[in-house]
């Protein structure tokens, strides 16, 4: 997407939410039919199928029609309500009060009490459990079931993201009592679709679930065929074996949409990406050289060139449509005469500084990218060189052991603004592989973890996006598109996306018969 | 008799190596499947409580005890990553990828030999350079350009075959046929000039040979010379080759099921590498040790039953 049509789009635009539909004919005017399998060509092999100990984005997004959280998300990331029809929060900020939704059924028949969710917050909290959100309930201490459709959980600091954190999956969902250990094979859940079986690293099979709290879906199953190569992916759409692709690759974007047989929906965001540098590392101490190398950078130019286009560039990687984004930043244009002079200011004379760039094969782009940034650092007088790791080697040396000088990443569904301020930028924040630490942002975000007004909240995290790109702590790059090809007999995919613009929700999607 | 039996012991010690060996370097790799689990969402205090609740923090002897007591009660575990039981899900790899291997082997066989043959009586002929240069040519390019080839003929093209997937025999065996079709092909055409060439090369040697002068000197058909007496001579060195490419085609495999988004035993493995996952990669590698061994093993009995010369000692 180029920046004049992104900012011409700017005021319509919704955080995971269809940026622009072709091919889809009649779309609104068309009366929804019943019936069907919907064969989807899914971009990744799904992994441990338990809600709580699973930490990747594939197995989120298939099992998003399998479970529902307490709460949820409008699609500009308000918190709505879920399986709970509603909720209070105490004016000290301490006791959250849930009141259930009746008739909630489960896929084994159990009807949704108080009990379960106790059963569900309990277990993600338990250690023993590894649940990989086990932390969003470290604040509690308490969770009482006065009656079968009444939760108050108790905690015992203000922890202002609790809320938010409940409407995803990881932390939010909830599962009948007893099923743990069964989750991590066969998920049960009160979602649209039973699971009902899968062949690993083939396909899952999910079937409609007629007793829905929220009405039954149009699809009677749904097959998602695991397929992680995207060239095997789009001809299985163009020979007809599949119904619909997710993650088209940038480059063959354009060729789907030339084709009048399909039909290609694009949204944003399906993550962000930024360019990091290791705070430890004796340059990039110094604040002058992280702006040097942000000075570098043509973001609109890596955009084309790594993505083709298809994302937005953006100074603040808070959600385009979150109270919390900041509008006032603007990215530093690429400027090779001030590189060249904060360089020298910082002490480094042209072809004194040499970097290596560790970048991840498990991100194709993020290797283009990475190919480009370093022309431009040999441009500004800087020697650089690249050193391609696979993602567990990236993980364990630039996640896990820090040991990188500057390295690019990106992140999925991290729109609770705690989450992504906190984790990210806290010199505690379990995220922090850069090593940074900031005196003023950790000020921030540990007062914004106790500021219960949303929009005095909003306000902190625009502070910590200023400081975050004042101080290049980071390069913020772009928002990457999400997009799905599909035959254009399949229906409803308007209502696919979840607000998180990862997930896919198929209780809306039909197919014409 | 006892010639089987130590075979299989010494099949036994070997795979009882591979395994300390293959423990031993996963190990020695950056990263843990902790790590992969949970990814870029991981804290260090989650991941230090998923790595003691997998088991991690065991000494490494402690872990691969654990390991081969499972092994031997025949307890293989479950993945680490994938949470599924690991003795079902190589049942399935294996059926998928040793259905490819089988079929691609079969038409291999089934072509090359006659090829060769038809090669190898009509030396420096048409037939021969004919047969040759389809040899080569099959040699020359990589089974993933068939691979590409047949999906946009037969695929894209035709729509006679699937392009991607699996399909267990279990649950529909034609469909199983025709999603192993186009794979096997793709395998099978490589393997195919290979053992053409081999054939070939065999019986020429065997066909100037003097026992087969006498043979047409006693007044025998052609028909005979060449199928009776070269052809059960050639058999052997075939069947040798044919059974070393067993080992290879398990291990060359993963291409053309990546290609066909066929998910077998060469895709298990490499899953199980990229994730750390050591109960999968061990189990995945001692499997197919074993298969490999087992060709081998089956190979060299059959030569008894071809070649009556043959005894084994």
């Amino acid at each position: 997407m180029k920046r004049r049509d992104f900012l011409k789009s700017t005021s319509a635009l919704m955080g995971g939410t269809i940026l622009y539909a072709t091919g889809i004919p009649a779309m609104a005017q068309a009366e929804p039919v019943s019936g069907g399998t919907l064969i989807w060509g899914h971009s990744e092999t799904t992994q441990n199928l338990d809600m709580h100990q699973t930490g990747t984005a594939s197995t989120g997004r298939v099992l998003q029609n399998v479970h529902d959280s307490i709460v949820t998300v409008d699609k500009d990331l308000n918190v709505i309500p879920n399986l709970a029809e509603s909720f209070e929060i105490s004016a000290d900020g301490l006791v959250y009060t849930f009141k259930l939704r009746p008739g909630v059924v489960f896929h084994n028949g159990q009807k949704m009490t108080s009990a379960d969710v106790k059963f569900s917050f309990e277990r993600c909290k338990d250690p023993a459990t590894g649940a990989v959100n086990f932390e969003v309930f470290n604040s509690v201490a308490s969770i009482d079931t006065p009656d079968d459709l009444t939760v108050v959980i108790t905690l015992g600091q203000v922890n202002a993201p609790f809320l938010s954190r409940l409407a995803e999956n990881g932390a939010g969902v909830i599962m009948p009592t007893g099923t743990g250990d069964v989750q991590g094979t066969t998920p049960i859940g009160c979602g649209p679709f039973k699971f009902v079986r899968r062949e690993f690293g083939n396909e899952v099979e999910l079937a409609r679930f007629d007793d829905y709290w929220g009405g039954p879906a149009y699809l009677d199953k749904i097959i998602a065929r695991e397929i992680t190569e995207p060239t095997v992916r789009l001809t299985g759409l163009r020979t007809g074996e599949l119904h619909m692709i997710n993650d088209i690759p940038a480059d063959r974007i354009a060729e789907i949409e030339g084709d009048d047989k399909f039909q290609v929906v694009s949204w944003f965001p399906l993550n962000w990406d930024f360019v990091n540098f290791n705070h430890d590392f004796e340059p990039f101490k110094n604040p002058k050289v992280r702006e040097a190398f942000d000075y570098m950078i043509d973001k609109e130019a890596l955009l084309e060139g790594a993505l083709w286009g298809q994302g937005a560039v953006t100074a603040s990687p808070s959600y385009p449509t979150s109270a919390s984004y900041n509008h006032d930043l603007k990215q530093r244009p690429q400027d090779f005469e001030k590189a060249k002079a904060l360089l020298a200011e910082a002490g480094y004379g042209e072809g004194e500084l040499s970097v290596v760039f560790k970048a991840t094969t498990n991100y194709p782009y993020h290797i283009e990218a990475a190919q480009i940034m370093l022309e431009w650092f040999r441009m500004a007088g800087v020697d650089a060189t690249i050193e391609q790791l696979t993602w567990s080697d990236w993980l364990s040396q630039c996640w896990v052991d820090k040991d990188f000088q500057i390295t690019m990443m990106n992140f999925f569904t991290l729109w609770e603004p705690d989450f992504l301020y906190y984790s990210l930028w806290n010199t505690e924040g379990a995220f922090n592989y850069r090593k940074i630490s900031n005196a003023k942002v950790d000020e921030l975000t540990a007062k914004a973890r106790v500021t219960v007004d949303p929009q005095a909240r909003a306000d902190i995290y625009k502070q910590v996006q200023t400081v975050v790109h004042d101080e290049t702590l980071d390069v913020i790059l772009w928002f990457r598109n999400g997009t799905i090809g599909a035959q254009t007999g399949v229906m409803g995919l308007d209502t696919i996306v979840h607000p998180n613009g990862s997930n896919l929700n198929f209780h809306k999607v039909w197919l014409q018969s | 008799m006892s010639y089987i039996l130590n075979r299989i012991l010494s099949m036994l010690l070997t795979l009882f190596l591979i395994s300390a060996i293959t423990f031993a370097v996963t190990n020695i790799l950056p990263g843990d499947v902790a790590m992969m689990i949970m990814g870029t969402q991981s804290n260090p205090e989650a991941l230090a409580g998923l790595r003691e609740s997998l088991g991690l923090n065991d000494p490494l002897l402690v872990q691969y005890g654990r390991w081969i007591g499972g092994m031997l009660t025949g307890d293989w575990g479950t993945s680490l990553v994938f949470k599924e039981p690991i003795a079902p899900l190589l049942l399935q790899k294996m059926t998928a990828s040793g259905l490819i291997v089988l079929f691609s082997m079969s038409i291999a066989l089934i072509c090359a030999v006659p090829l060769g043959v038809w090669a190898a009586v009509h030396p420096n002929r048409w037939q021969d350079t004919a047969s040759s240069s389809a040899a080569l040519l099959g040699v020359s390019l990589p089974d993933f350009f068939w691979g590409i080839m047949m999906i946009l003929l037969f695929a894209r093209g035709l729509h006679w075959l699937p392009s991607s997937g699996f399909v267990d025999p279990g649950e529909d065996l034609l469909l199983a046929f025709r999603h192993a079709l186009l794979p096997s092909l793709a395998l099978g055409l490589g393997l195919m000039a290979h053992l053409t060439r081999m054939t070939r090369a065999t019986m020429t040697g065997i066909l100037n040979q003097e026992f087969i002068r006498v043979a047409r000197a006693k007044g025998l058909g052609e028909r005979t010379v060449v199928w009776r007496y070269g052809l059960a001579n050639a058999v052997g060195p075939v069947m040798t080759v044919a059974g070393l490419q067993v080992g290879y085609l398990f291990g060359s495999i993963i291409v053309i099921e990546s290609l066909f988004n066929y998910t077998g035993m060469g895709w298990l493995t490499y899953q199980a590498l990229l994730n750390r996952d050591i109960p999968l990669i061990q189990a995945s590698v001692f499997v197919i040790a074993a298969v490999v061994m087992l060709a081998n093993l089956i190979v060299d009995l059959l030569y008894v039953l071809v070649d009556p010369r043959i005894r084994l000692s």
